[in-house]
């Protein structure tokens, strides 16, 4: 390509963790002489997000109206978009709080108070936009990032990835969190890529990758190993939504295997 | 008829936010800092959740300080349920924290702060022309960050600090590879030092009122952790007595507070900790205070970049002594059991850009109330003030060259909005 690839990059309400990795990648600086960068406020002074692009990563969950009219914006300006991260993928941990009513929220944080702007409650950018790619994590891995670009930069796409965490912990030859001590890992259902970073530390899979796609999560099966070991399921409910709050089936599949051996 | 000036999105801080300047004939009308980021309702969202999770949850506030909220929500949940971590497990936190400070205090100078100074609009564009620089700052950035991937799992949401101490510990060869590492960084700082004192304090924010707030460290060593909050005018108060002495007020044109000390705004952050604790730094750092103590100005914002560069100086000295306290005493347990009793606990540490306060009860193993007020938060007043006495000095100038001063003064300040947007029970 003699031309070069028009990127931006977004933020909507997020920790600004997806951005921050993708500025701290050491590789960031090989990609100059094969990027523009149009918009990308963190790093780039002259930015505008009215600007068109070729390939659009937006980081964090839409959580304002104005938000709203920035993805649709985005879109239309944008050849590629890629959501990045467990806020724009998932609605992030921000969703976590879906069990209560938005007016809850606030009246807990705010009180009466009033400001100027109107707060929604948190989703994931495919709720209002078509997202072409998704880069899973809280946050992604550079590798996730390196993929990403290193494929659109020779004109191919990055493969979704369809197993869960569990396939990196038996490569690496870790204990089993979940069968060995007992602890509630969320290996099982959650989109791998991060080399099993967690359980790696002996500390158990929290799922910030979120669900497996293609109808292979299987929430129903996890819920009745961690049934087994005791936790009731509100716990078991509550762990899956840390970051899978808006995923449609969990809910039913968990249910489920508490209907049928009560 | 004058139409606002404005910068609808301030570049290169982290999280969004505007300035909104409001002139007529006569001068300036008003200054407004919008911070246009959603809120995230983080104290909301945790209570009622089970303690482990909703501190898995809490780094999420924010990714440059994420250590800095995941060991601060840690302490104060230990003392919630009455756990004292031993003083090597104690030392680790301090050490992986540094890590953090280090990280964040390199991206801050380099890639947020330095371009102004040189006439760019970003770091990426400095470097043919400042290739040293550029690669300085990704080698100071990248040792912070090894801190936090040996110690935290990763630099970003470490998921490796738990209650207890830790799930696993770096290996001795690992603790010195990060010696061997902090020890090169060390001139990388010292020339950090050099450069950011070259640079312009605009002499149009000096503040003789300015008030700074910082922890009294514990052990009388300059550092992260301590029991009393030290404020310049000379009054101490402990920790668990903050709702007495920073007043938090909601403004329409925010989703984040304001906060206030005696009625007034307040500092927090690198040159705060320095006018309230020089005397506490040892080494390379107290002689480059000594040397350049004309520039540490309590009563100019800007001060606080070239306070930075100074930390990051003490904090590399710090972290190669933490490392060998900790190799002298090996091999160290990760971690002790905790039983998760009921109870309230403040923690209230030094993160990179200032105090951070964590307040949480702890009732059934759940978060039964919690409370976060972040450095950006309580600097957000002091700031307003700042960007409009720029503004009063400038508001007849070209708006483009009255923006770029706004928008320097406030990242004087290292503003991490999305920190700031999460919000307190009021």
């Amino acid at each position: 390509m003699s031309e070069k690839v028009r990127i931006g990059f977004y933020a909507l309400t997020s920790c600004y963790g997806c951005q921050l990795q993708m500025a701290m990648m050491d590789e960031i600086l090989h990609l100059l002489d094969k990027a523009e960068i149009e918009c990308w406020f963190m790093v780039e002074r002259d930015s505008d997000e009215d600007r068109e692009v070729d390939i659009a990563f937006i980081e964090g969950s839409v959580s304002t109206q104005e938000e709203v009219e920035l993805v649709k914006k985005i879109r239309e300006k944008a050849r590629i978009v890629v959501a990045v991260g467990a806020c724009a993928t998932q609605g992030g941990v921000q969703s976590w709080g879906k069990d209560k009513e938005l007016s809850e929220l606030w009246k807990i944080v705010y009180g009466d108070a009033h400001v100027k702007f109107e707060p929604k409650m948190a989703e994931p950018v495919e709720k209002y936009i078509k997202v072409d790619y998704k880069l899973y994590g809280c946050p992604p891995e550079k590798k996730d990032f390196l993929y990403a670009l290193g494929t659109f930069l020779v004109g191919s796409w990055p493969e979704d990835i369809d197993y869960p965490v569990c396939v990196e912990c038996r490569l690496r030859g870790n204990p089993c969190i979940l069968i060995e001590k007992g602890e509630p890992c969320l290996g099982p259902v959650t989109v791998a890529g991060c080399d099993a970073r967690c359980p790696g530390f002996n500390v158990a899979c929290i799922g910030c990758r979120g669900a497996v796609g293609y109808d292979v999560a299987w929430f129903d099966s996890l819920a009745l190993e961690f049934k087994k070991k005791g936790f009731t399921k509100e716990e078991i409910l509550e762990r899956m939504k840390i970051f899978n709050a808006h995923n449609p089936k969990l809910e039913e599949m968990v249910n489920k295997i508490f209907e049928e051996g009560e | 008829m004058y139409i606002p000036i404005t910068v609808d999105h301030i570049a290169r801080v982290e999280g969004k936010g505007g300035i909104e300047i409001v002139t007529s004939d006569e001068g300036v009308k008003e200054v407004k800092l919008n911070i246009i980021e959603g809120p995230r309702f983080f104290e909301a969202i945790t209570i009622g959740k089970k303690l482990e999770e909703a501190l898995a949850i809490y780094p999420r506030v924010c990714s440059f300080c994420a250590a800095s909220h995941k060991l601060t929500a840690l302490e104060a949940a230990e003392k919630a349920i009455g756990f004292t971590p031993r003083p090597e497990i104690q030392d680790l936190r301090e050490l992986l924290y540094m890590g953090d400070t280090i990280e964040s205090h390199a991206l801050h100078l380099y890639l947020l702060v330095l371009p102004d100074y040189l006439g760019y609009s970003s770091p990426l564009a400095m470097v043919d022309k400042y290739k040293k620089e550029i690669e300085y700052a990704m080698a100071l950035k990248n040792i912070g960050s090894k801190i936090m991937d040996y110690l935290g799992s990763r630099a970003i949401h470490q998921e490796n600090a738990v209650l207890g101490g830790f799930g696993k510990l770096p290996t001795k060869a690992q603790f010195e590879e990060l010696k061997r590492e902090l020890k090169e960084a060390l001139p990388l700082a010292e020339y950090t030092v050099e450069l950011f004192s070259k640079l312009e304090q605009y002499e149009e924010v000096t503040d003789d009122e300015m008030v700074h707030m910082a922890v009294k460290p514990r052990n009388d060593v300059y550092g992260i952790y301590g029991d009393y909050i030290k404020v310049s005018d000379g009054f101490e108060f402990p920790v668990e007595d903050y709702k007495k002495h920073i007043v938090e007020k909601v403004v329409e044109h925010s989703f984040a507070k304001h906060s206030f000390y005696r009625g007034k705004p307040f500092m927090v952050g690198a040159i705060s900790r320095i006018v309230n604790n020089a005397d506490l730094l040892y080494g390379k750092a107290k002689e480059l205070y000594t040397q350049y103590k004309d520039l540490l100005r309590y009563n100019n914002c800007f001060a606080n970049n070239f306070a930075q560069a100074i930390e990051v100086v003490y904090f590399i000295e710090r972290a190669i002594d933490i490392i060998d306290d900790t190799l002298a005493k090996w091999p160290v347990k990760e971690r002790d059991e905790v039983e998760i009793k009921d109870g309230f606990g403040v923690s209230i540490t030094e993160a990179p850009r200032g105090l951070l306060v964590y307040a949480l009860e702890v009732r059934g193993g759940r978060v039964n109330y919690a409370d976060i007020i972040t450095p950006t938060a309580m600097n957000l007043a002091i700031m307003e003030r700042h960007v409009r006495m720029m503004a009063e000095n400038h508001w007849q100038d070209d708006p483009e060259r009255l923006k770029l001063l706004a928008e320097m003064t406030v990242r004087a300040y290292d503003p991490c909005i999305s920190c700031s947007v999460h919000v307190v029970r009021l």
